[in-house]
């Protein structure tokens, strides 16, 4: 019942977001803000050519490589230090800092360095993504229950049992939590760095757009992006309702509406 | 012939480190001894705040020692440095705490068979133990269930498996009855009890309940209020099998319950 009331809810918040910008466009004309409809025919045109397809692939792949060179050792780095309380203290300022620092600012040297192919794209993705999710999963393996380990000691469980049945475990939904704040960040990582310098990518389609005042091609790049979020968290949280299965129903269903 | 103690306490003391710049707390437990026979079921009663966790957590290897000796199978076991502490003594002081410890992504079958994975010992005869164990205990049915979704008794008696699964010597119980109702808790008595008959464990089992302490043990400690030491030691000569339901009325209860009351003031 609820679920249906959501969805209709929804499209009314649609509608009516589309109605604002329909009028928008009207009364700016369509040089400066191109219309719903114009956007909508271009996404569905260059997605049938395979233009879009193709920029929005490399702009997943940027994005995946980057998540994937970021996130695993940011995942990693809290267990190697879980027994080492000394150097976290070490370098948790350097952390917050690397934390705090505008990553999009690097996204010039990150070119300078590593050329404006997609090694740039994938340094600036991997470090947006390193700091939001290691210190989700730092926070994750410092609320473990001390209990549960003197537990499995008695037991009999050796350190790497330990950190990989009741650490790890106990750390998965901080990793998640982590990863759905750092998906979104990894897209426009990417894309932000398309837009700098790249001859590929939806960055470079909105760069390109707005270069021969198209809006409407700008609109239809932007609206891709939007999608592939939506479709990444939409993976994020279905494959965290597989892992956390155990969890009670109440903590999953809060998040779990789509 | 009197068989050598399988555990032996000798004048054990425990303080906590004092905080910087503080006076030292005081012993939590000072010039405590006792010994256990193999096979025995010792209870250990003390009012709340007594050490007896304290003394547990030496014994489990949890905790350092500070003064005293704990010799385990004739071997002294204790340590005074945190780092050298071998929890559980190579497996063989198992632990039943207050807290049932169950790993919240664990079903009950896998939290049962938790040790038993850890020590390598995961095979057809020892899961077939641990099932006969999940039976006993009246949890068939719910062996696929995750702990969220059994009710207090249940997570008590999956903890309580869980110990005996990979069938440790020695166990030590914390209060594991502490925090649920009477009904549940005489039941969860009984089914100890049964376990208890066809393993014949050496068991310490820490309560602040006397009728606890008579209804399970062969032999009870009472425990003094802090520095902890042994105030009293009563033999429980009511014979075995054991009803829980109706210990009350069994010859000697009465008796038995009033010098253990009065040890405690």
């Amino acid at each position: 019942m609820t679920r249906w009331r959501t969805i209709t809810d929804r499209l009314i918040v649609l509608v009516i977001i589309l109605a604002a910008w329909q009028i928008g466009s009207a009364i700016v004309g369509p040089y400066w803000l191109s219309s719903p409809w114009a956007v909508t025919s271009r996404f569905v045109a260059q997605m049938l050519s395979g233009e879009l397809v193709r920029h929005s692939g490399y702009t997943i792949w940027e994005s995946v490589c980057g998540a994937i060179a970021g996130g695993v050792p940011a995942v990693l780095l809290p267990f190697l230090l879980r027994r080492h309380p000394l150097m976290v203290a070490i370098l948790d300022p350097f952390m917050v800092g690397g934390y705090g620092a505008p990553k999009l600012a690097f996204a010039p040297l990150f070119i300078l360095w590593f050329g404006i192919g997609i090694e740039s794209k994938i340094a600036l993705v991997a470090s947006v993504v390193f700091f939001i999710v290691y210190f989700n999963t730092l926070a994750g393996v410092r609320a473990l229950d001390p209990k549960l380990v003197q537990m499995a000691q008695i037991a009999g469980a050796s350190e790497r049992h330990v950190a990989r049945h009741i650490v790890f475990p106990a750390a998965v939904p901080y990793i998640f939590a982590g990863l759905r704040i750092a998906v979104p960040y990894a897209i426009g990582g990417a894309i932000i760095a398309e837009l700098i310098s790249s001859n590929r990518g939806l960055g470079y389609l909105v760069q390109t757009g707005a270069m021969n005042f198209d809006t409407t091609s700008v609109f239809a790049a932007i609206l891709a992006a939007t999608l592939i979020v939506h479709g990444a968290n939409w993976m994020v949280n279905a494959s965290e309702r597989v892992l956390l299965r155990w969890r009670p129903q109440t903590a999953v269903m809060v998040d779990a509406g789509d | 012939m009197a068989q050598p103690p399988l555990l032996e306490i000798k004048d054990l003391g425990k303080r906590f480190p004092a905080r910087a710049g503080r006076e030292p707390p005081p012993w939590v437990i000072q010039g405590l001894s006792f010994a256990v026979r193999p096979g025995e079921f010792l209870t250990i009663i003390g009012p709340s705040g007594a050490g007896k966790s304290t003394l547990l957590n030496m014994i489990a290897q949890i905790d350092t020692v500070t003064a005293g000796e704990i010799v385990f199978d004739g071997q002294a076991v204790n340590s005074h440095d945190p780092r050298t502490l071998q929890p559980g003594v190579d497996r063989r002081i198992g632990y039943v705490t207050q807290d049932d410890n169950l790993l919240p992504w664990r079903t009950t079958i896998d939290n049962v068979l938790f040790p038993i994975e850890v020590q390598g010992r995961l095979n057809d005869e020892t899961k077939a133990h641990a099932e006969m164990l999940v039976r006993a205990v009246g949890l068939a049915g719910y062996e696929r269930y995750y702990p969220h979704e059994l009710s207090g008794g249940m997570r008590k008696r999956a903890a309580l498996i869980r110990t005996l699964a990979y069938d440790p010597p020695m166990i030590l119980m914390d209060e594991p009855f502490g925090a649920v109702d009477a009904q549940t808790r005489m039941q969860l008595q009984a089914d100890l009890l049964k376990l208890w008959e066809l393993g014949r464990k050496t068991i310490i089992f820490v309560t602040h309940d006397i009728t606890e302490a008579i209804a399970l043990g062969d032999r009870a400690l009472v425990l003094s209020r802090q520095p902890a030491r042994i105030a009293a030691e009563h033999a429980i000569p009511i014979p075995r099998p054991r009803n829980v339901q109706d210990i009350f009325a069994l010859e000697g209860f009465a008796a038995i319950y009033e010098r253990i009351r009065a040890a405690i003031q």
